[in-house]
């Protein structure tokens, strides 16, 4: 194999992992719902947050 | 009483049975994903990737995250990926890309629209030349008269879509808090809580701020056209945006107010006109004309294709779909002639295949009234969980005629009348306001069209049209032989109908006066109301 | 003070719906125009022989077949309509005209329709559905004059040969005026330190105009007039005067609990009181009778329905100026339970008429029947008056 194609196949090689890894971690916070358990966490400390807003309520 | 034949679906589930199993009460979101079989899995996780794209170059702009940090409602945004998983419970095949077609298509549209409203608004985006060019409207108006307006001259801003009605669709607490300014303030809490949370966030100051002017409308309802007032005062005193009230009549079957009706779409356009500096085109109005035209052809072959044995696009996503298209988009955006075809495409290749959404269709069902925002799954859930196919809801059945689509002196005219005629019979008030015959006899109507034996009639306890018809759909519909199944809640008030005790209006009438046991049992109780 | 010759006689005439009155005019021949809504024309429903007779219910009690016929979400009036309608306490009704205002009143006529609680003996019964207008433009004016056209004026024509001609309207304004200012006159009364006129006998009086045919009370208005005119008024000293803003209000009962508490209500700003229901109507020559008085009742309606911005500050304005004119002390804002219009124009009212105007305001709600709710009430403009009178002895008032 020429130099050449075997860095081709190193890229693709590469590709395909990335590729992968990235399947890998995104279908792993897609079906265990990781993305929506994280934000919910969140959700309180965004509540005080804008419970601390100054606001002009106002009629 | 009226009995339809049961159909059976031949076809296993891919995947997972049931899809019972992905709630946990201890969580506020699922425990987990549905498994659909490989390739639907697969087809929606490439769905969510899609989402998490559409919502990271939303986050990538700087203003957003000001814009995040500023609103409250922005909250319910977290939450969009768990408010598109209720839409698909136990959906496979055509009816998941269906569902994905449409709703994934109403979210990046509400995406754009946070987009633009940060741009314009005076505490975040700040781009005075943008906002100039802004025309602010509720969140109930039909936008006929921005149909002859150049999309890139001046942007309708749907204002209250973002911050309210989509908002609890993700995330059901989140207007509790605006309902609670609003009742604060002496608002009552008998009042409809759409409105009234609206209201609720005009005093709290937490709508953006931005446009050159504002057109209110009066078409849903008593308390919408009064809310108006309050939020319209803000506006002007406050803000220095002039606000124009379109006055569309109620009784828009009769004749004699079309003409009214059309003056007022004239005067809008000339309120737009005056303060954007825009010009009305007529080429941009019936190119927006045509698309309308086109966007009705559609609905009505997916009606048809729901009147059959295999109905194929129903449930919230039908209903949101149309909203946005009918009423948001008035043909104005031609990417939605794309996805009409698409959908219809993927409705006739599902009706083709005899493709089911559950495994026994046991009834046919007519959905009459207003869905609440916060189980906008319960039609999925109905269908899955009892095998009532809800054939449409009262949302979709809108207008069917053709409006005039070639540029011609006389067509100019009747454009006019072709607007306020789409404006008056907007989704929902087109049934519940006009008199009582466009709420009983077009249902029973559309029951003898569609051979449905039930009628799921919501009845939002706010909703005085609706609920001031109580008696005579009880009489009418034993008159007939139709099933009437009353489910009562709180459009988006959590607090006085949890989703599990509107679920279990079905479950009670399903088993005490059908006499019939759950397809699915594991469907029956969800441990879903702490749930977002 | 002295009791008022005809005061008894007219509570009695407002303790049934189908009254004395209405028979009478039954017996002469009068074609009774039933109707419900302060924004159809009067005048067009006094035209000939025709006679309005704005449905009540009065001593309503049990809203229990209406209720399962409207829940009970819908407002007590709407209800209570419905109810008396199927009781045949409206069996009078030649036909019911109802404009599509609010809409639990629309809905309760549309179930009166439906279930045919009226006009079973009468061929020529109909009922009538009308778009009002929402604004206060010359487009809303056009629109009123082709509804009044078509639902009111042509409907009474072919069916009962009512004469609808240009002078059959100015001769009916004519009477809509005299009577207006018969009202106004009594009314003009409660401007005085030391009233000669309570505001619940105001109250009476003005309601049997709209709930009677108004040939039939006139004269005893006018009498009632001379005789208050010579009334020697009570050394009793009011707490306070208030005015009195909001929904219908047919149970008189609420005035009469509003001034038991010492406050005189001063004047009436309420969908059936006399403003602006009992304003005359100024015909010119020029123009066509039916426009005008179109006109009229556009320009002068207060219905918290009126949407243009124009109108939802004027309402206020409105309410400040009579406040100002009767020396009232604070305003009384009130709508019936499940009102939705007057829900939010008694939010923004109230906020309105204290931040922008300076009054102090009492907001409540209240039953159709004041009588199921006495003690909360009681209590809501106790403390009202106590508010006031502190008020103004902190501004260097009387206590």
């Amino acid at each position: 194999m020429s130099k050449i194609g075997k860095f081709l196949l190193k890229v693709l090689l590469r590709i395909v992992l990335l590729a992968l890894g990235f399947f890998v971690v995104t279908f792993t916070i897609y079906i265990f719902n990781l993305d929506m358990k994280a934000t919910a966490m969140l959700e309180p400390f965004f509540e005080k947050w804008y419970d601390k807003l100054e606001r002009k309520q106002y009629i | 009483m009226k009995t339809v034949n049961k159909v059976v679906n031949p076809v296993k589930r891919a995947g997972e049975q049931s899809p019972a199993g992905i709630y946990d009460e201890k969580l506020k979101v699922r425990k987990r994903r549905e498994w659909r079989g490989v390739k639907d899995t697969f087809y929606d996780y490439t769905r969510w990737l899609y989402l998490v794209s559409v919502l990271a170059k939303f986050i990538a702009v700087p203003r957003n995250i000001k814009g995040f940090f500023r609103y409250r409602w922005m909250m319910s945004y977290l939450f969009v990926m768990h408010g598109m998983d209720k839409f698909t419970i136990g959906l496979r095949d055509e009816a998941l890309r269906i569902t994905h077609t449409s709703f994934n298509f109403v979210i990046a549209d509400v995406t754009q629209a946070i987009a633009n409203c940060f741009r314009g608004d005076r505490r975040v985006g700040n781009d005075k030349a943008y906002s100039d060019a802004c025309v602010v409207t509720d969140e109930n108006s039909m936008v006929t008269f921005m149909m002859g307006f150049n999309t890139d001259e001046v942007h309708t801003i749907l204002r209250e879509v973002p911050t309210m009605f989509a908002s609890n669709i993700f995330h059901q607490f989140n207007v509790m808090h605006y309902l609670d300014i609003a009742q604060q303030y002496g608002i009552p809490g008998d009042v409809c809580p759409m409105p009234e949370a609206e209201a609720g966030i005009s005093i709290e100051d937490d709508f953006c701020v931005l446009g050159s002017c504002a057109v209110q409308n009066n078409t849903t309802c008593d308390g919408s056209l009064m809310g108006n007032g309050i939020i319209a005062k803000r506006l002007e005193r406050e803000y220095g945006i002039p606000t124009f009230q379109l006055a569309t009549p109620l009784r828009h079957k009769e004749p004699d107010v079309l003409e009214y009706a059309a003056e007022e779409i004239k005067k809008a356009i000339a309120f737009v006109e005056e303060h954007t500096g825009a010009k009305w085109n007529w080429d941009t109005y019936f190119t927006a004309a045509k698309r309308v035209n086109d966007a009705t052809r559609c609905r009505i072959a997916q009606m048809e294709i729901n009147s059959t044995p295999y109905p194929q696009f129903f449930g919230a996503a039908f209903s949101l779909y149309n909203d946005t298209n009918y009423m948001g988009n008035s043909g104005r955006n031609a990417d939605f002639v794309t996805i009409d075809h698409k959908l219809l495409e993927l409705a006739e290749q599902g009706y083709q295949a005899k493709r089911m959404y559950a495994k026994e269709y046991r009834h046919r069902c007519i959905v009459w009234g207003v869905q609440p925002q916060y189980v906008i799954d319960m039609l999925y859930w109905m269908v899955q969980c009892w095998g009532v196919v809800p054939l449409t809801d009262m949302l979709s059945v809108i207008n069917t005629d053709m409006i005039a689509e070639e540029d011609t002196p006389e067509n100019r005219e009747q454009a006019y009348r072709d607007m306020a005629m789409l404006n008056m019979e907007m989704i929902m008030r087109n049934h519940t306001h006009g008199g009582y015959k466009v709420l009983l006899d077009d249902l029973w109507d559309l029951c003898e069209k569609m051979n449905a034996d039930i009628v799921m009639m919501w009845e939002h306890m706010s909703c005085k049209a609706l609920t001031g018809m109580h008696g005579m759909f009880e009489e009418q519909a034993r008159e007939r032989g139709i099933h009437i199944m009353w489910v009562s809640h709180d459009l988006c008030d959590p607090r006085v109908f949890t989703r599990q005790a509107i679920r279990d209006q079905v479950n009670s009438y399903m088993r005490t006066v059908m006499r019939e046991e759950p397809l699915d049992p594991g469907l029956e109780i969800i441990p879903d109301n702490e749930a977002y | 003070m002295r009791d008022l010759k005809y005061l008894k006689y007219f509570e009695d005439l407002l303790q049934q719906a189908n009254n004395e009155l209405i028979g009478k005019a039954k017996a002469d021949g009068k074609v009774c125009v039933a109707y419900t809504c302060e924004n159809v024309p009067e005048p067009l429903l006094n035209l000939d022989r025709a006679v309005s007779v704005r449905l009540s219910a009065p001593n309503t009690g049990s809203l229990d077949i209406a209720t399962y016929y409207m829940t009970n979400l819908l407002c007590e009036p709407s209800r209570a309509l419905l109810e008396r309608a199927i009781e045949g306490g409206f069996n009078f009704a030649d036909c019911v005209i109802t404009p599509d205002g609010c809409t639990m009143m629309n809905r309760a006529v549309e179930n009166m329709e439906l279930l045919k609680t009226m006009g079973k003996d009468n061929p020529n019964f109909f009922h009538q559905y009308m778009e009002i207008a929402f604004k206060n433009t010359e487009n809303d004016v056009n629109l009123a004059v082709l509804q009044c056209t078509n639902h009111i004026l042509k409907p009474l024509h072919e069916k009962y040969g009512i004469d609808i001609s240009d002078a059959s309207i100015r001769k009916a304004v004519e009477d809509h005026n005299r009577l207006c200012r018969l009202v106004r006159e009594l009314g003009e009364f409660r401007k005085e330190a030391k009233p000669r006129i309570t505001g619940y006998e105001f109250h009476v009086f003005c309601l049997a105009t709209y709930l009677c045919p108004k040939y039939l009370v006139e004269d005893k208005l006018a009498e009632t007039i001379e005789e208050v005119r010579n009334r020697e008024p009570d050394d009793k000293l009011w707490r306070a005067r208030v005015l009195l803003v909001g929904s219908e209000v047919d149970d008189s009962g609420l005035i009469k609990l509003i001034e038991e508490q010492g406050a005189f209500v001063c004047c009436d700003r309420f969908c059936f009181g006399s403003y602006p229901g009992r304003t005359e109507i100024v015909l010119n020559d020029t123009e066509d009778a039916l426009t005008q008085v179109c006109r009229h009742y556009i320009t002068n309606c207060q219905c918290p329905r009126m949407m243009s911005m124009d109108k939802v500050y004027g309402r206020k304005q409105y309410v400040a100026d009579l406040a100002k004119e009767y020396g009232a002390d604070g305003v009384i804002y009130q709508q019936v339970k499940f009102c939705d219009p007057w829900a939010y124009e008694r939010t923004l009212g109230s906020a309105m008429l204290q931040n922008d105007f300076g009054y102090p305001v009492l907001s409540v709600d209240r039953p159709y029947n004041v009588s199921s709710s006495v003690g909360q009430m009681r209590t809501r403009v106790q403390a009202f008056v106590e508010s006031i009178e502190i008020k103004s002895i902190q501004k260097g008032g009387r206590a």
